[in-house]
């Protein structure tokens, strides 16, 4: 599914020398994979992340989602596979508060080709299926930490992806509703769904069934482990 | 991104501030309002005047003493023209294409009764000017050849003057003292109100008296001719002009040393002159749209940055930089629809509310004129400042980098 090979990106500001974020990062994620990307902060896992969700471009090297490569892809294209195989997970959630959860799960949808009647049934069965059915109409503003990041996995779900990037998703949360929000990722990758997380907590990624280490814009280990999946209750 | 679901988002996201909406748009809303009250009142103020000019009888043709020019007539300037006499009346009344012929001598005075007196213009001309001009007495008589009285100092009184001299008392058969001269009131002209061609203010002698015993000239201050409708205006014109070269033998035409102005052409410079002055105050209230515009900017702007972490969101899930610039673009057009909408609504408000004050209290005779073209040209002017103003910042929205925006602090 996903196929990089020596990925580089560099950042220059101007008149300065450039910054290399990745410096040659190769590696494979099939189907079904949940896989974590980990490493301490600059380690260059964000910029990872953000190429692979098709957010940012590689300076060098290829990376071929589904079998196509990123540098035969116009930006429009981007957006399109961004929309239609992507989900998104962000740590401070990114929701609109002042729109209810209904407005909020809609947004992908608004760029999609799913028609508007098709949409409700889509919307009432990604909240329900992170346990929010009731929350429906509530103002996203007015919900808990918790609840706003399991409204952001129904955001990312409405569109029935096939992976889900989840940048730091307990990274705003206390330990009960960031066990909460690891088992919900937990159930999709069982339903079939390939996740990829970036987390520097090392009990989250262990949610995961291969935890990949970036230090230094290079990979350090590629592991595929046992998981550990309920940590006696506790996450932290 | 469909059409109704910029649409919707759009408007989600202006009523999510409502406070600060209507404040974006005051400026548009001042300024259509503005360009469509003064398009409207020019409108109204175009027809008045027109209308009162055809009250007159369309049929008309004034000839002014003095050279053609482009610029104001002799009389206007000061210069006295003496060319303008009986010979030419006489000489224009035996033409077959022309009815009537009222020559006419004005002049300024003081009036008097008794101790009450006051400062009048007066006109003097021919029985035949009460026909041609369609001028209605509310009291008394026109002055006739027939009687002799066109020969006599008597005086018909504007409805003003007369009201000024004599209150609420009949002037008719009292006499009143015009430049130390004793006239005897005949007549009073029905009350007009404010108008252009009222003679309200205006009083009425003899030609013969105008001109003998008030001026003591042996000219005329200006002709009209009231042509027969068989005849073309232009042909009655160049009869005109032989007869008066003849007269006054000029062979060359460059040499005339009259001006020949049919009512047709009267109504088209006031008509040209009442367009331009409409135009030119629509374009300075057009500048608080300007004003206006670069308020929606500038708040577009504002939301543009405030929302930048939305725009990522957006961007992320899959809005392309043409769903943002749509979604950011209909926000500004549709606030400054919304006041393009509310600015007609208060033009019309406005423009009624200016007829209903003219025409109860101050009893003129004013045009309700709303155009539908002001309003079509206010709704479409407000939608097209939305896309100039709005353009912009919705280009700024969608140019964001989604990764920057998202993590905008």
């Amino acid at each position: 599914m996903i196929d990089v090979r020596e990925l580089k990106k560099d950042y220059v500001e101007e008149e300065e020398i450039p910054t290399r974020a990745l410096r040659g990062v190769t590696f494979s994620i099939n189907k079904g994979e949940f896989v974590s990307i980990m490493g301490p902060s600059g380690s260059g896992k964000s910029t990872l992340l953000h190429i692979l969700s098709f957010l940012d471009r590689p300076t060098e090297g290829s990376y071929k989602f589904q079998g196509k490569s990123i540098d035969e892809m116009t930006d429009q294209e981007l957006a399109h596979v961004r929309n239609k195989d992507m989900g998104f997970v962000f740590q401070s959630f990114n929701l609109l508060s002042r729109l209810t959860v209904y407005d909020n799960v809609e947004i992908p949808l608004l760029y999609s080709d799913i028609s508007p009647l098709k949409r409700r049934e889509c919307i009432e069965n990604a909240v329900k299926s992170v346990g929010l059915p009731e929350k429906l109409y509530t103002e996203a503003g007015k919900l808990s930490g918790g609840q706003k990041q399991r409204i952001a996995i129904a955001r990312a779900l409405v569109i029935d992806p096939n992976v889900i990037f989840a940048d730091e998703p307990t990274g705003n949360l206390d330990s009960e509703s960031g066990l909460q929000v690891m088992k919900i990722l937990e159930s999709l990758h069982d339903k079939g769904r390939t996740i990829i997380l970036v987390t520097h907590e090392t009990q989250t990624a262990e949610f995961a069934n291969r935890v990949i280490k970036i230090k230094d814009g290079m990979i350090e280990s590629d592991k595929t482990i046992n998981t550990n999946r309920y940590y006696n209750g506790n996450l932290k | 991104m469909t059409f109704r679901d910029a649409f919707k988002t759009a408007t989600r996201s202006l009523t999510q501030g409502k406070m600060r909406s209507t404040l974006t748009v005051l400026g548009i809303v001042i300024g259509i309002a503005s360009v469509i009250t003064l398009m409207s009142l020019g409108a109204s103020a175009q027809k008045y005047i027109l209308d009162q000019v055809q009250s007159f009888g369309t049929d008309l043709i004034s000839i002014n003493p003095g050279a053609p020019t482009k610029g104001p007539p002799a009389a206007v300037q000061g210069i006295i023209i003496k060319t303008l006499n009986e010979r030419d009346v006489h000489s224009l009344e035996n033409e077959p294409s022309i009815l009537n012929v009222a020559a006419r001598v004005s002049g300024q005075a003081i009036i008097s009764n008794g101790d009450t007196n006051r400062s009048v213009i007066w006109h003097a001309f021919s029985p035949v000017g009460f026909t041609m001009f369609n001028m209605s007495l509310s009291g008394g008589t026109v002055f006739t050849e027939a009687g002799g009285e066109a020969y006599r100092k008597v005086v018909i009184l504007g409805s003003q003057v007369a009201e000024d001299l004599f209150g609420d008392v009949n002037p008719v058969g009292k006499n009143v003292r015009l430049k130390d001269l004793t006239f005897r009131v005949v007549g009073v002209f029905a009350p007009k109100g404010v108008g252009i061609l009222s003679f309200d203010d205006y009083v009425v002698l003899p030609l013969s008296v105008g001109q003998k015993q008030m001026l003591g000239i042996d000219y005329y201050h200006e002709m009209n001719v009231q042509i027969d409708p068989r005849y073309d205006t232009e042909f009655v014109k160049s009869r005109i002009s032989s007869v008066l070269r003849q007269n006054h033998h000029i062979t060359d035409p460059d040499k005339d040393d009259f001006m020949i102005t049919s009512m047709e052409e009267a109504l088209s410079i006031v008509e040209s002159i009442t367009s331009a002055l409409t135009l030119f105050l629509s374009a300075i209230a057009a500048i608080s749209l300007v004003v206006g515009g670069i308020g929606i900017m500038n708040i577009m702007l504002v939301a543009v940055t405030e929302r930048t972490r939305e725009i990522g969101l957006r961007k992320a899930v899959g809005a392309t930089d043409k769903d943002i610039l749509k979604q950011f673009l209909i926000e500004s057009v549709l606030l400054t629809l919304i006041g393009g909408i509310i600015g007609v609504a208060i033009g019309a408000g406005v423009v009624g509310l200016i007829y209903f004050v003219l025409s109860t209290f101050f009893s003129i005779g004013w045009v309700f004129a709303f155009p539908i073209s002001s309003v079509i040209l206010g709704l479409a002017v407000s939608g097209i400042a939305g896309i100039v103003f709005g353009i912009y910042p919705a280009r700024q929205a969608a140019r964001k980098n989604p990764i920057d925006a998202l993590r905008y602090e």
